[in-house]
């Protein structure tokens, strides 16, 4: 082994034949990669979704499509973020739709039976009904979360599973139906509301993106969970309690999903069974287009909303133009794919611009 | 002889970067003959056998197959001529069947549909020419690796009769399955075919060899008969070397503390350590020494909790467990540094930063209210860099993007972000260039020097030699030899290494 010094450092090979124009023209060029490397292909993505769609569609900048785009961005930001958690630990999480409708469904009938027509007990009913999207999240999270760090379950199948689970408890608890009569202040004020020129839903999730951010960068379960899914045996080798760890990404996740299940039925003003089935499929989609891997270790709070912000508007600009929905989903899809191939010029960027820094030393 | 050999090399010579693998090697393979490559870990055998498997392009020097020069080697053309390899980590694909697994790529058709009754008769011939007992639908998977073992041996002699590669293949295998593979590899040498066979086992060599040939830091030492040859003489051959580096000084007697570390008859989950008992103390440096694959590494594995510990106790700095885990033994002060730096010590995708601080991120004075203080562990980041000399000097680039000498030392400051009691090190500078080398060896002795004791698990001898205060050698999971100071030397290291009962 001693001797055997075959090893492959792409840095180390590429740096013994510094490209001279790396040296001296080490201005624009570099710091074209190294924007790219490090910000990713979304800023430029976003003005260009923005400049195309301002152009077609002349309401595309009213305050008012403004206003729905922040208000779609806020559901979707927050069941991204769970997603983002969960694949920055590298697993995944399929459930989150069920999470939601369930949430949906269990808070709307508590806040019904609490809220009884009666004004005074308002107050009391939204708390009820924040305490069971607490509830839900937490036990659906805490099953998956046990399944993937206890059984060692693939994260595809034990989600997979819940998905099917918690869709068929939704049923049974709703008996399929809507529940409606919830307290005007609930779905008028917290789902539809503004302050101002803003998003009442928006001004809600503002702080809980921020406790993300902190968690994350902070602490050291924030650390612990990008070492996790970076490699999972070099964090266990240093000490880093794994399985605690990763149940505790998985109840984060299905807590921050039951929050948007939560608000968004504030937003359609009813339980609703079949709420939230689009948000698997989106989740994920937002939260890779952020820059999050499959592979775990890597993704960003600011990077998901910007992924949120361009799957928002390009949903939403294409509803301005009348795409119709089976257009909308190719379109998506074309999307989801050419974000993976960007993510892969990014990661060579991140390579050309780490040889470079060593040749400009 | 004079017959022809069927793969001849004349004078190759092989680099890589700055590294001369090979330098002006000869070996002849012939017809009909077992011939032993022979050398320490990283001596250049699996450069050799590369180069013949055409995985390798020879430097210089040339390449004869059946007596006639080959220009561009390959790995289709070392088929094509009739060169196999078994190697010591199969390549099966478990999920298919015995006989699927044989026609891989090389499916028997007629009439543009695949001929399952050929292929099925010419897996039975094959399965009876090795003695093998399951049948040609079992799957792979299925099968234990002995027997696996002789899928990969079928594959490799199903084509033109020619050169078989065995590398290590009693590496596994129980006493009796090893002498079921004799029997075959004796057979194969019968029928016609050359046979290089790799080993580290010295019983091996007098039990089927007809040729040895010996190497050492790329070079070809000495080709003897097997019969002519006496196993002391091999073990001198292969380790006559001259000590190349330059080691910090070792520890005095009285400047070893009380006894730090204490294995007490421990055994793994995998048999891989079994009844281990040893002791470090502090400011002292021990090495477990051993062939690869004797078990050394999973010592360090069975101490951070990634190998279950089924038998036996570890006392740590006065805490005693049954079931050690990196959590428990960083708490009581141990620092690590894993075998494979890629898939047990850092997180590729992860910053210098972020991989270097994954353990004192931990420690109660680096975090408030549960915020970890980011400046504070910046500064130990930079500091660490400064001291071990990381290239890029940069906290913030990713790991991943680092040389492995560059990589090593991460691991090794993250080892040391914290003062610690002990430090369990393995192969700490396995593909790690001289002057990084150097470096860590300094770095360890200095830890050591304040207070550490370090266990060293090494498979360069060298370092072993160099760096180590007392020796405890390896051979199949147990200690077999404790060497103090005065009696550390190559041969004593290689002798227990390598099965001493033989040499005695």
């Amino acid at each position: 082994m001693s001797t055997n010094t075959i090893t492959d450092p792409p840095i180390a090979q590429l740096s013994k034949a510094p490209d001279p124009t790396q040296r001296t023209g080490n201005g624009t060029k570099y710091w074209i990669i190294k924007g790219f490397a490090v910000l990713g292909p979304l800023p430029v993505l976003l003005v260009l979704l923005a400049v195309v769609f301002g152009l077609v569609s002349p309401v595309f900048f009213s305050a008012q499509n403004l206003q729905s785009i922040a208000t779609m961005s806020v559901f979707l930001l927050l069941t991204a973020l769970a997603q983002m958690l969960i694949l920055i630990s590298g697993g995944f999480d399929l459930s989150v739709g069920s999470n939601i409708a369930l949430t949906s469904v269990c808070t709307a009938l508590v806040m019904n039976a609490v809220f009884g027509g009666l004004d005074e007990y308002v107050g009391l009913a939204m708390l009820w009904g924040l305490l069971v999207a607490t509830l839900v999240g937490a036990c659906i999270g805490l099953v998956n979360g046990i399944g993937v760090a206890i059984l060692k379950v693939n994260p595809f199948i034990v989600t997979l599973a819940t998905m099917s689970i918690f869709a068929g408890v939704t049923m049974v608890v709703s008996s399929g139906r809507e529940v409606s009569g919830l307290p005007r202040f609930f779905t008028h004020v917290l789902g539809s509301g503004r302050l101002g020129v803003v998003p009442v839903p928006l001004l809600i999730a503002i702080p809980v993106v921020l406790a993300i951010v902190v968690v994350l960068r902070r602490t050291a379960f924030g650390k612990s969970v990008y070492a996790i899914g970076g490699n999972e045996t070099a964090a266990t080798v240093a000490g880093i309690r794994v399985r605690r760890n990763l149940i505790i990404v998985y109840v984060l996740g299905g807590l921050l999903t039951a929050y948007a299940g939560w608000l968004l039925t504030a937003r359609v003003s009813s339980g609703q069974p079949q709420l939230g089935t689009e948000y698997m499929m989106q989740s994920i989609t937002a939260a890779i287009i952020g820059g999050a891997s499959l592979r775990g270790g890597r993704g960003g709070v600011g990077g998901t909303i910007l992924g949120v912000l361009f799957l928002v508007g390009l949903t939403n600009g294409m509803n301005l133009m009348r795409m119709d929905s089976n257009q909308q989903s190719i379109a998506i899809g074309i999307a989801l794919v050419l974000s993976v191939l960007i993510s892969r010029l990014r990661e060579q960027a991140r390579r050309t611009v780490a040889v470079m820094e060593l040749t400009r030393r | 002889m004079d017959a022809m050999p069927l793969v001849e090399l004349v004078g190759v010579s092989k680099r890589f970067g700055a590294n001369l693998a090979l330098s002006d090697v000869s070996l002849n393979l012939m017809p009909g003959e077992v011939h032993v490559l022979l050398g320490e870990n990283g001596a250049g055998k699996s450069t050799i056998v590369k180069t013949i498997l055409g995985t390798y392009q020879a430097d210089g020097g040339r390449l004869l197959i059946g007596g006639k020069e080959v220009a561009h080697h390959s790995p289709a053309n070392a088929r094509a001529s009739g060169i196999n390899v078994v190697m010591q980590d199969f390549s099966l694909a478990p999920t298919l069947s015995v006989m699927d697994n044989l026609f891989l790529g090389r499916q028997l058709r007629r009439g543009g549909l695949l001929d399952a009754s050929a292929m099925k008769r010419k897996t039975e011939e094959l399965l009876s020419s090795v003695g093998a007992e399951f049948d040609a639908n079992s799957e792979v998977g299925a099968l234990p690796r002995s027997e696996q073992q002789l899928v990969e041996i079928m594959k490799a002699i199903m084509g033109r009769k020619g050169l078989v590669v065995f590398d290590e293949p009693t590496a596994a295998l129980s006493d009796h399955e090893a002498e079921r593979l004799f029997q075959i590899v004796d057979r194969l040498a019968r029928e016609g075919w050359a046979i290089l066979y790799i080993t580290h086992r010295l019983a091996e060599i007098q039990r089927l060899g007809h040729r040895v040939t010996v190497i050492r830091d790329g070079r070809r030492i000495s080709e003897h008969l097997v019969r002519e040859v006496s196993n002391q003489t091999l073990i001198n051959q292969m380790v006559g070397r001259e000590v190349a580096q330059a080691y910090p000084p070792k520890a005095s007697d009285g400047s070893l503390g009380e006894v730090v570390l204490k294995l007490d008859n421990v055994t793994s989950a995998n048999r891989k350590v079994r009844g281990v008992s040893l002791t470090v103390r502090r400011g002292e440096v021990v090495a477990v020494a051993g062939l690869v694959g004797a078990g050394k590494g999973d010592v360090l594995r069975v101490l951070a909790g990634t190998e279950r510990m089924v038998e036996g106790t570890v006392k740590v700095n006065g805490h005693t467990t049954s079931q050690p885990s990196a959590r428990k033994m960083t708490s009581v002060g141990v620092g690590f540094m894993a075998e494979d730096r890629k898939t047990e010590s850092l997180a590729q995708l992860l910053t210098v930063h972020d991989n270097l601080t994954l353990e004192v991120m931990n420690v109660r004075t680096n975090a408030r209210f549960g915020l970890l203080l980011t400046r504070r562990l910046r500064r130990i980041t930079k500091d660490l860099i400064e001291r071990l000399e990381v290239r890029p000097q940069n906290p913030d680039s990713e790991v991943g993007l680092l040389s492995g000498g560059n990589q090593q030392k991460v691991v090794l400051a993250r080892a040391l972000a914290r003062q610690r009691d002990l430090l369990v090190v393995a192969e700490p500078t396995a593909g790690v260039d001289v002057g990084a080398r150097q470096l860590i060896y300094e770095q360890l002795r200095g830890a050591c020097a304040a207070g550490a004791g370090i266990l060293l698990i090494s498979s360069d001898l060298e370092e072993v030699i160099g760096l180590a205060d007392r020796v405890y050698v390896m051979n199949a999971g147990e200690l077999v030899a404790e060497l103090p100071a005065a009696e550390i030397s190559d041969e004593a290291i290689v002798a227990a290494a390598f099965g001493g009962g033989e040499i005695a």
